[in-house]
């Protein structure tokens, strides 16, 4: 190692981290996977450097890992033997704004709600807006397509991202994708977008900014049940209103949250929704009264207008930190991240709910219900022994019931580490071999985040360069 | 090592790491070592894992200013002041703590810290102390030589004025006083009674001498009378620590906002600088705008989410450089805002952006000075 760090040193000056407890942090992204065992750490400030450590790794035989701040939820930013960590939380410039192109080019290390905020000013946001948008960066958000409540209108943010500098596996440098309507050639930028750090390391993304919307309704609608709140979902759609947001969380995730902001989440509702349209006003106005009555149709108990900018913002972050605030419950949760068809929602969820009690696990639903975007929370305390065999047993029940419903594996989170042993469920041999196919053609020595999304026997040498996915990677 | 942190505190992180963006170091040098996140992480490292102490890991420990920005971000609830707290507190017991002591000792003697400061102030007139060492001490350009006198009116409400604010800033508390009484109420100086709060001991990890220092005051003063501190760090550590009935002074004055005359706004644009012991750990930030509008022609916020500026009670002398970077992200953020002067409810903040250049005043000097016409 003493080599490859004098190496990387020459290029970086103290920018590379070798004490082992550094290095320790970065084992871990915010999903409940362990067993990461992180290389040196480098942290770069430009492509250039970027080009020269990912070069430095590949003539030491070692391979690369990306990392933005490393809130990923699927274990895609966990280095598996030792990898170099290319870390991109420094490149955090917002190079170039276009306000009548409507483009802005920015380094990956920015964080999403600076970009928006960086926008504000000029009348523009960026759209895909994650939970995580206070900390995720535009490159994490890149490598995983990431979405979030808003995307139900606006899209995920392949839609947002219109050329990609990146730092090939080889050590190249090429711009995939452009800034013209139509690029010429393959859409080689939306193979990249969702590349999970597998294709190269994004160093300056051109993204599509967004105007803001003129006036913005939110609706905050009370019900009995989970399942009369996902029934209003599917309604809201089939009556042709497409809102900005949609989602919806059960009682217990609403008491957690509202304990954290204090947004005014009624705590005795069995599960909630919030719903935003944006637009005219006066076509607003209109879709938050029919939205209320299918609500109430639908059996709403109370159907609440957000009254400012003030209360919108504080029901947002509530919703946005859900995640975070089951803490308050039990000190680790296993979230997952499937989508189903709209209207099996309801049917998927009463499954959802039915597993975990078979488990004796506690189990809370927030989800992006527009999408049909599931996001169950198993909860649990790690300390309790055997508790990892439940969690993830229950797992793979929610992942298998999903999927018999016509659903997908992610709606946004990745495959990553965690739902690589799932793909052959999706997939058929001949897929995967394809999928990896494309990969080879990016990264012939699978050099690039070794080890994740496609499943062994379908994966080239990695899994040989790995020898094992290390013990403990499911805990 | 066993850093004595209880493990049902540790175990409330689940590493989400929403608290990355708020934390002042992070922001400076992208390295999650230097985040709230990484910090607990190392906290697991060193107490579960037997990670040596190496000089990266107390590097990580030494540079947490200790803003607590972090805590108001964390859905968790994950009690981050009092990891580090404790973190710091089992870390000093094996790196000098008798130094440390007697470095902080002047603070404990009224007396000796005016005297010594008065002697300094002369030295500084001299020009005896060298421009490059004031900035590394954090003095102010003027220290004052003399000060006037702080008599107490009453006894409905108790100013508590505290050690180093008294000696270099008693303006302060007058215009404090002076606003106390325009609004009606009877002051009480808690004075040389009860000098040091102890938040800065327990800041540089000598727990048990910050609760004696804290004791004393809690002793000294009325537990049913008010006290008002016109120091944001000092205010929150009274509030954490003493068993008193503690307010800061713009979160009192803003309940009792109607109580003061109506007079000319100055012809001012401010722009309001949150300590983050009073936005963060207090969360009485928004009492400051309430009290203050009404006296000012314009308060403009800053644009960074009320991040650290970097003085950190002793911090900006411990580890200027650092101190120093997360000040120049404060100052981008006060040079877009153009403000005609920068209001802050914290002297140590106020030295601290006073240094770089930054027009300086605590809000009741701006209100004293409005009502006085």
């Amino acid at each position: 190692m003493s080599d490859l760090v004098s190496d990387l040193r020459a290029v970086l000056g103290d920018r590379v981290r070798v004490d082992a407890a550094q290095r320790a942090l970065l084992r871990r992204d915010a999903s409940v996977f362990e067993g990461g065992s992180a290389g040196p750490v480098c942290l770069c400030d430009t492509t250039e450097e970027v080009q020269q450590v990912v070069r430095i790794a590949i003539a030491h035989g070692r391979a690369i890992v990306p990392r933005g701040a490393g809130t990923g939820l699927a274990g895609g930013a966990i280095p598996l033997a030792d990898p170099v960590i290319v870390s991109l939380s420094r490149m955090n410039r917002v190079l170039e704004v276009d306000t009548d192109a409507r483009i802005a080019w920015v380094q990956p290390g920015v964080v999403n709600l600076d970009l928006s905020k960086h926008l504000a000013p000029l009348g523009f946001h960026f759209a895909p807006d994650p939970s995580s948008q206070q900390v995720c960066t535009i490159g994490g958000n890149v490598a995983n397509n990431s979405g979030g409540p808003h995307c139900l209108a606006y899209g995920v943010t392949n839609a947002h991202i219109l050329a990609v500098e990146v730092v090939l596996p080889d050590g190249e440098i090429a711009v995939l994708g452009g800034l013209d309507a139509e690029p010429a050639g393959y859409d080689l930028r939306g193979v990249f977008v969702g590349g999970e750090g597998m294709l190269g390391i994004a160093t300056r993304v051109a993204v599509r900014i967004t105007p803001n919307p003129p006036a913005v309704r939110t609706l905050l609608l009370s019900f009995a049940t989970t399942r009369e709140a996902a029934s209003t979902v599917s309604a809201v759609i089939a009556a042709g209103i497409v809102p900005a947001a949609m989602e919806v969380m059960d009682q217990r995730i609403v008491i957690a949250v509202e304990n954290y902001v204090h947004a005014g989440y009624p705590t005795d509702a069995g599960a909630v929704l919030l719903a935003e349209v944006d637009g005219q006003s006066g076509g607003v106005d209109i879709d938050a009264e029919r939205i209320a009555n299918i609500g109430r149709e639908q059996g709403a108990t109370s159907v609440h207008l957000a009254e400012d900018d003030n209360q919108r913002a504080l029901l947002w972050k509530g919703r946005k930190t859900a995640f975070g605030a089951v803490a308050q419950v039990t000190p680790n949760y296993y979230l997952h991240d499937t989508v189903v068809p709209r209207s099996q929602l309801a049917d998927v969820l009463d499954q959802v709910y039915e597993i975990a009690e078979r488990h004796d696990l506690l189990v809370m639903n927030v989800f992006h219900a527009g999408d049909g975007n599931l996001h169950p929370l198993l909860l649990f305390d790690a300390r309790e022994p055997g508790v990892y065999d439940r969690v993830h047993a229950a797992g793979a029940e929610i992942v298998k019931a999903s999927l018999a419903a016509g659903g997908v594996l992610s709606g946004e989170h990745g495959v990553g580490i965690e739902k690589q042993p799932y793909m052959s469920m999706l997939f058929s041999d001949d897929d995967l071999d394809h999928q990896e196919r494309l990969r080879r053609a990016f990264d012939p020595a699978c050099r690039a985040n070794p080890g994740k999304v496609i499943p062994e026997g379908h994966s080239c040498a990695d899994i040989q360069h790995l020898h094992a996915v290390p013990e403990g990677v499911w805990g | 090592m066993d850093l004595g942190i209880n493990p049902d505190e540790l175990v409330t992180c689940m590493q989400c790491g929403l608290c990355l963006t708020a934390c002042p170091t992070y922001r400076i040098t992208g390295d999650e070592t230097y985040s709230p996140r990484g910090r607990i992480a190392l906290m697991r490292e060193v107490q579960d894992h037997g990670a040596p102490l190496t000089s990266e890991v107390l590097d990580a420990f030494d540079t947490c200013i200790q803003c607590r920005g972090c805590e108001p971000a964390c859905p968790s609830g994950v009690p981050y002041g009092h990891l580090i707290e404790q973190t710091k507190a089992s870390l000093t017991q094996q790196r000098h703590p008798a130094l440390r002591s007697l470095l902080l000792r002047p603070l404990t003697m009224p007396r000796v810290l005016r005297v010594g400061s008065s002697a300094l102030a002369l030295a500084q007139r001299a020009r005896l102390v060298p421009p490059p060492i004031a900035r590394r001490l954090g003095l102010p350009a003027r220290l004052p030589i003399r000060r006037p006198a702080l008599r107490s009116t009453g006894n409905d409400v108790q100013l508590f004025t505290g050690c180093v604010m008294d000696a270099w800033q008693r303006e302060v508390h007058l215009a404090a006083k002076a606003v106390l009484e325009a609004a009606g109420f009877g002051v009480r100086v808690t004075g040389d009674d009860a000098p040091c709060c102890g938040a800065l001991h327990l800041h540089a990890g000598l727990r048990d001498e910050s609760q004696r220092l804290t004791d004393r005051v809690t002793a000294a003063l009325d537990p049913h009378v008010p006290v008002l501190v016109d120091s944001a760090g000092c205010g929150a550590h009274l509030k954490e620590h003493s068993g008193l009935s503690v307010f800061d002074i713009q979160e009192f004055l803003a309940q009792h906002v109607d109580r003061l005359p109506t007079v000319k706004p100055l012809d001012l644009k401010v722009a309001v600088q949150d300590p983050c012991h009073l936005r963060h750990v207090q969360r009485a930030h928004a009492a400051t705008r309430t009290v203050l509008r009404p006296f000012v022609r314009e308060i403009v916020e800053l644009d960074d989410d009320g991040m650290c500026c970097g003085a950190g009670g002793a911090y900006s002398v411990l580890e200027p450089e650092m101190a120093g970077q997360v000040r120049d992200r404060k100052m981008s953020s006060i040079d877009r805002a153009r403000p005609d002067v920068v209001a802050s409810a914290n002297p140590g903040c106020s030295m601290h952006l006073a240094a770089a250049g930054v027009s300086t005043v605590h809000p009741m000097e701006l209100i004293a000075q409005a009502l006085k016409g």
